[in-house]
């Protein structure tokens, strides 16, 4: 990958040492790497990227999302965009935008870390820190938006969520990309701490167009929380989830769903691993890959239970639909278990729909397009249906079908 | 004076290298009951599934011309718009997909042919709740995915339900009786009879008379090897129940 036309000021912010030519980051990912194997990233690596971060979106009601309410934070090709936000002060939250941090934990910290990770430390250019104070309780969803609007625009970008003891939230995360644009890249982060008896449920929502969008996630769980996270990757270039659920304390419930409908040779990737180090907890794993028209998917979950963790039920499962002979799923379902008191499984099954389902709808007067995309909503109706909000359920479907 | 609905003409087709129907010929009228029977094996699913337009049957020669329209290379979609109804033998499982949305959306589909609004929601659930209550249908299994979980009794009032729904020109009914016990042979007939006019026609494909002392032919048709070889009326179904097929086979040998 080349970056060039950095932005001047946050190059000089960041490691005067920093040459263009050499980004030291470590090595790029190739396939050799069993972390990278079923993702080949030369479409990414021969993009002459910059990071000249300027706004581009009037109005969100340009961008085909539903109208969103409450609390807003928007970034712009790697900008807070004040303008399309909407920051209401709620008196539970503490929002900061951390901009002494953005360079300080550069180079030391990330080294042996991932190329992406580097990447997205070296060249940080906005930081959301959110915080929600102990015991309260925020039906509403938090909106997180992050667009990218610019052609050949890497937009480095991290948000941080803390939820303090016994409080709960709700956030939306929208990565998109304007159907403008092509060629933009959101490297995001995000990172999650959830103190004891606490709740989070985000809902991340990815439509890149012909973008590209990668997320590194590391979320830490302390006992007795609750993190819930679905996944719906609906279109980019390339979008790559790396999640790690780290669960620290005991008798916490993680859980991590998601639908992946790539398309015309998009390539959708889904890493994940909880990590199991206490006993009594529960995990509950649940993607859906409908891949078509030569779109290709990923599927590598893995959940390990570390010794001593003891009583331990995790059960994870990747189901896929391939609608034609040019679509394709790698599925890597896996369990590593080292405490002997646990239930476990795991499981995955790839395959098409049913002819004589198709025929069956068919003979009820529902054409070959309308059947399939029923049997679709059938499909991964399990996992939309977690969603309590029936406008946001619609948007979503529609997106994933792309009706 | 009696219209014609339906009419097959020489009609040939097989599966694979497996010649099936070998040359059949059937008209129906409009207000008309037909019993097809025959042993297994002499194609009576098969002219069901071709009727309905199953591309896995290749139609070789023959016509099947459909109020005045020839059918053989027509879409199952369109089939349906026109008014051809396949209640199967074995309804299918759809996993997710909510019986009532996969009604609205099967009656949206034809509207959207026809270029009619879609129908709102307040009309729909109104003809949702007489229709079922023709087949004494549950009220939960509407809301349940299509033949999900269904006893052999519960798919096949389902089948008619949908039926009563879509209101087709003619209904073919594959073996419908098969697996239902007496009292739900008796609803689901009842059903069939409620729905039957002067405007339809109703085609019973079954192994057993039993099922047409309730449903009541006008014509009973054999079918063997592919071809019909005997039409008579409905005593002729009781024929069959005592002596079996094999005197005819005998006789269409000759």
């Amino acid at each position: 990958m080349i970056i060039k036309e950095l932005n001047h000021n946050s190059l000089l912010k960041e490691n005067s040492k920093l040459d263009l030519e050499n980004l030291n980051l470590g090595s790029f990912p190739t396939r050799k790497e069993e972390r990278w194997r079923y993702t080949p990233l030369r479409a990414l690596k021969k993009i002459n990227f910059h990071n000249q971060l300027n706004f581009k979106i009037e109005n969100l009601n340009s961008l085909e999302i539903p109208k969103i309410e409450g609390l807003v934070i928007v970034l712009e090709n790697g900008k807070f965009n004040s303008d399309l936000s909407n920051l209401i002060d709620l008196k539970e939250i503490e929002l900061s935008f951390d901009k002494e941090n953005v360079i300080s934990k550069s180079s030391d910290e990330t080294k042996h870390k991932d190329y992406f990770t580097n990447l997205n430390f070296s060249f940080l250019s906005e930081k959301v820190v959110l915080k929600i104070k102990a015991n309260f309780n925020i039906d509403k969803p938090i909106n997180f938006v992050n667009i990218i609007s610019s052609d050949k625009c890497l937009s480095n970008t991290q948000f941080n969520i803390e939820v303090f003891e016994n409080s709960k939230l709700h956030i939306r995360q929208y990565f998109l990309g304007s159907s403008t644009s092509n060629n933009g890249f959101i490297n995001h982060r995000n990172e999650v701490l959830l103190k004891s008896n606490s709740s989070l449920t985000i809902d991340k929502f990815q439509d890149l167009n012909n973008n590209f969008n990668f997320c590194n996630e590391f979320i830490d769980q302390e006992k007795e929380s609750e993190f819930i996270m679905n996944t719906f990757s609906a279109s980019g270039i390339i979008l790559r989830n790396d999640v790690s659920n780290n669960v620290h304390g005991k008798n916490c419930h993680s859980e991590l769903n998601g639908v992946f409908a790539p398309i015309d040779k998009q390539h959708f990737d889904n890493h994940t691993t909880i990590n199991h180090f206490v006993a009594d907890c529960k995990s509950f794993e649940n993607y859906k890959g409908v891949i078509k028209e030569s779109g290709v998917g990923v599927f590598n979950g893995k959940v390990i239970v570390h010794q001593d963790a003891q009583k331990i039920e995790a059960f994870q499962k990747n189901n896929n639909i391939l609608l034609d002979e040019d679509s394709k799923i790698f599925s890597k379902p896996e369990l590593e278990i080292y405490a002997d008191d646990v239930r476990c499984s795991h499981g995955s099954t790839t395959g098409r729909f049913d002819e004589e389902a198709l025929f069956y709808l068919r003979t009820r007067g529902i054409s070959v397009k309308k059947s399939l995309e029923l049997m679709t909503l059938g499909f991964i109706n399990e996992v939309i249906e977690k969603s309590t909000d029936l406008e946001y359920k619609e948007f979503i479907l529609k997106r994933l079908l792309k009706d | 004076m009696s219209e014609l609905l339906i009419e097959i003409k020489d009609l040939e087709c097989r599966i694979d290298d497996q010649k099936i129907l070998q040359g059949l010929n059937l008209k129906i009228n409009k207000g008309e009951v037909h019993a097809i029977m025959g042993p297994n094996g002499s194609g009576k699913s098969t002219l069901s599934s071709v009727l309905a337009g199953n591309d896995n049957y290749e139609v070789t020669n023959g016509s099947i011309n459909f109020l005045g329209e020839e059918i053989s290379e027509m879409s199952p979609e369109e089939r349906s718009w026109k008014g051809m109804f396949l209640a199967f033998q074995y309804p299918v499982e759809i996993p997710g997909v909510s019986n009532i949305n996969f009604l609205r959306t099967a009656l949206n589909e034809r509207n959207k042919f026809y270029g009619i609004d879609s129908i709102p929601a307040k009309e729909f659930l109104k003809m949702v709740a007489e229709k079922s209550e023709l087949v004494g249908l549950n009220n939960k299994l509407k809301n349940r995915s299509v033949n999900e979980g269904f006893s052999g009794g519960e798919k096949k009032r389902n089948e008619i339900f949908q039926m009563a729904m879509l209101d087709p020109k003619l209904s073919i009914l594959d073996e419908t009786d098969s697996g239902l016990d007496i009292d739900a042979l008796k609803i689901v007939a009842n059903g069939v009879n409620k729905l039957k006019s002067s405007e339809n026609a109703t085609v019973v494909i079954t192994h057993y008379q039993r099922l047409l002392d309730y449903i009541v032919p006008d014509f009973v048709h054999v079918l063997h090897e592919g071809k019909i070889i005997k039409t008579g009326d409905k005593s002729l179904a009781l024929e069959l129940e005592k002596k079996g097929y094999d005197w005819l086979k005998t006789d269409s040998n000759i």
